[in-house]
């Protein structure tokens, strides 16, 4: 996660970079510190430090930071050859590097070699198995090919061992709405929500697929969802208003009038308002539509 | 009261700095020995499952009140069913470290490499400074203090009348060991400063058991009760909106 303080200070250094102001290896040690994925601007500034003998001498040991860097941001941008001249120039220096080695088959995955960069990762793996960036890297590999239930296989191993990392959660996650596999999908999600419980888009993400879901129960369960979301984020979020307003209306016509406390509710008339006054304020066009939508739903009173 | 004690300025010259230098220059020179004699260790993987384990034990205790209370039972059962709950450790397996740490030869290996660059150099020191420098007054701290500081500032001179705010060569030695960790973290970059104290606290914090912890969480996620806590969420939901209409 980056903070408020640390995002105001990258794009403070970022501008004065971009604009010529000098500073370039500071803005380069932020982003590597913030872990953000900044890769042409990095690989941009980090080329003319590297170009220029003066700059990269005073570094000192840390310029082969900054090349591991270069290289990474470099296969980002599909630069191989820079890359390659990087990883080179890295290899001069450590010939034996387990670290190296990782580039060189991040370089082959690049380049869209499979076999062969499937073949450096086992190797790497076999010296360390629970190297959690490199089994990460097979996951995106198998992704890349669109190998999607390989990536599962590949997601789920990873996580036996490493089951408190929840971007991996978030990762199945997705893979897994993208395969219509809600149940699984749900499972991941109160995972995310478990291990961060604050964050309102993990909610949503649940709410949605319990929604998709359907049921009574479910969608009982998705509206508390959405209402948990629009309290996080203080009414903000437009999709969990919406949400609120879908999962009324389809309680509604499920439970026909069977369910009296729901009906006594006033959350999703409170929601329709607060849409339309959101659609008056930013985009008053649209706002006949809104309401048309919303009395379909009969959810604006 | 003794009268005000002059320092000569040898003292100074040839007591107290070379003292502070060459307790600097021995840190950073220890860091590069220690640096080479790091050995890259592969981790356990079942260590490292453990830990992630009780993280995530830990993190479904903290969270269970957001999630569906059919969906808590569920994860409860995979934590802690007498079977094959990944809580639950079966009696008598539970390892004991010491044992585990005689059957690894490297564990021991790493053990003594890490005493050795930590007790070897500071005897030496130690037995340096108590040869050359036992007994000198090398400097006088410039604000007055009680009595119990006497064995804190005057290590090695038993004299009752000397005034308290004189410190002695052994007590400056002692001084520099444990406060020149702000000087190594910026000569050594920060990450890379550890003090002696901080190594002593590792060294009493090894040997704890892993599969204890397990058990303490499996223990506390059984009494755990679930009170699902979205139903609250919609109506605070709806006074945050009604804010936001009205």
């Amino acid at each position: 996660m980056v903070s408020k303080t640390e995002q105001t200070q990258l794009e403070r250094l970022e501008n004065q970079v971009d604009n010529g102001g000098g500073g370039a290896w500071e803005y380069l040690c932020l982003v590597r510190k913030l872990k953000v994925r900044r890769s042409e601007k990095v690989l941009k500034h980090g080329l003319s430090i590297l170009n220029d003998h003066r700059k990269r001498s005073s570094l000192g040991s840390e310029e082969w930071t900054l090349y591991e860097q270069v290289a990474v941001a470099a296969m980002d941008c599909q630069c191989l050859d820079v890359a390659k001249d990087c990883i080179n120039a890295l290899m001069k220096r450590f010939p034996e590097s387990k670290r190296v080695g990782k580039l060189e088959a991040m370089l082959l995955e690049a380049k869209g070699s499979w076999a062969e960069a499937e073949k450096a990762y086992s190797s790497l793996l076999e010296d360390n198995p629970l190297d959690q960036g490199i089994l990460k890297r097979r996951v995106a590999m198998a992704k890349a090919q669109g190998d999607v239930s390989g990536a599962i296989d590949c997601l789920n191993k990873y996580l036996e061992t490493f089951m408190a990392d929840h971007d991996a959660w978030r990762d199945l996650a997705e893979i897994y709405v993208s395969l219509q596999m809600y149940k699984q999908a749900a499972f991941c999600y109160e995972e995310l929500i478990l291990s961060q419980p604050t964050v309102p888009l993990h909610h949503l993400a649940y709410a949605d697929v319990l929604y998709t879901l359907g049921g009574l129960e479910n969608l009982q369960a998705a509206k508390k969802y959405y209402a948990s979301t629009i309290d996080l984020t203080g009414g903000k979020n437009t999709r969990a208003l919406f949400g609120v307003c879908l999962c009324s209306s389809a309680i509604g016509q499920l439970a026909k009038g069977r369910n009296k406390e729901d009906k006594e509710s006033e959350l999703q008339s409170l929601a329709a308002a607060a849409l339309e006054k959101d659609y008056k304020r930013r985009a008053p066009a649209t706002l006949s539509l809104i309401t048309t939508a919303l009395k379909s739903l009969k959810v604006s009173s | 009261m003794a009268e005000d004690l002059v320092l000569d300025t040898p003292i100074r010259n040839w007591v107290l700095i070379p003292l502070s230098v060459v307790m600097v220059l021995i840190g950073v020179l220890r860091y590069f020995v220690s640096k080479l004699m790091r050995s890259f260790q592969v981790p356990d993987p079942k260590i490292v499952k453990e830990g992630q384990v009780v993280v995530r034990a830990r993190n479904l205790r903290a969270g269970a009140n957001f999630i569906p209370a059919k969906s808590f039972r569920a994860r409860r059962f995979y934590f802690s069913n007498e079977e094959n709950g990944l809580l639950h450790v079966p009696k008598g397996q539970g390892q004991n470290p010491q044992a585990q740490m005689f059957s690894d030869p490297n564990m021991a290996m790493d053990m003594m490499k890490k005493n050795l660059s930590m007790i070897i150099p500071q005897t030496l020191t130690f037995a340096w400074v108590n040869f050359f420098f036992s007994g000198f007054v090398a400097a006088k701290i410039p604000f007055p203090l009680t009595q119990r500081f006497r064995s804190m500032l005057q290590n090695g001179i038993d004299l009752s009348t000397v005034d308290v705010s004189y410190v002695s060569s052994r007590s400056w030695y002692f001084l520099n060991l444990f406060g020149l960790r702000g000087l190594f973290s910026l000569i050594l970059g920060e990450e890379n400063a550890m003090d002696d104290t901080q190594r002593m606290m590792q060294m009493g914090g090894f040997g704890f058991d892993p599969s204890k912890n397990l058990g303490a969480e499996k223990d506390n996620l059984d009494i755990m009760q679930h009170d699902w806590a979205m139903p609250k969420f919609e109506q605070r939901a709806e006074a945050v909106l009604r804010k936001l209409v009205h």
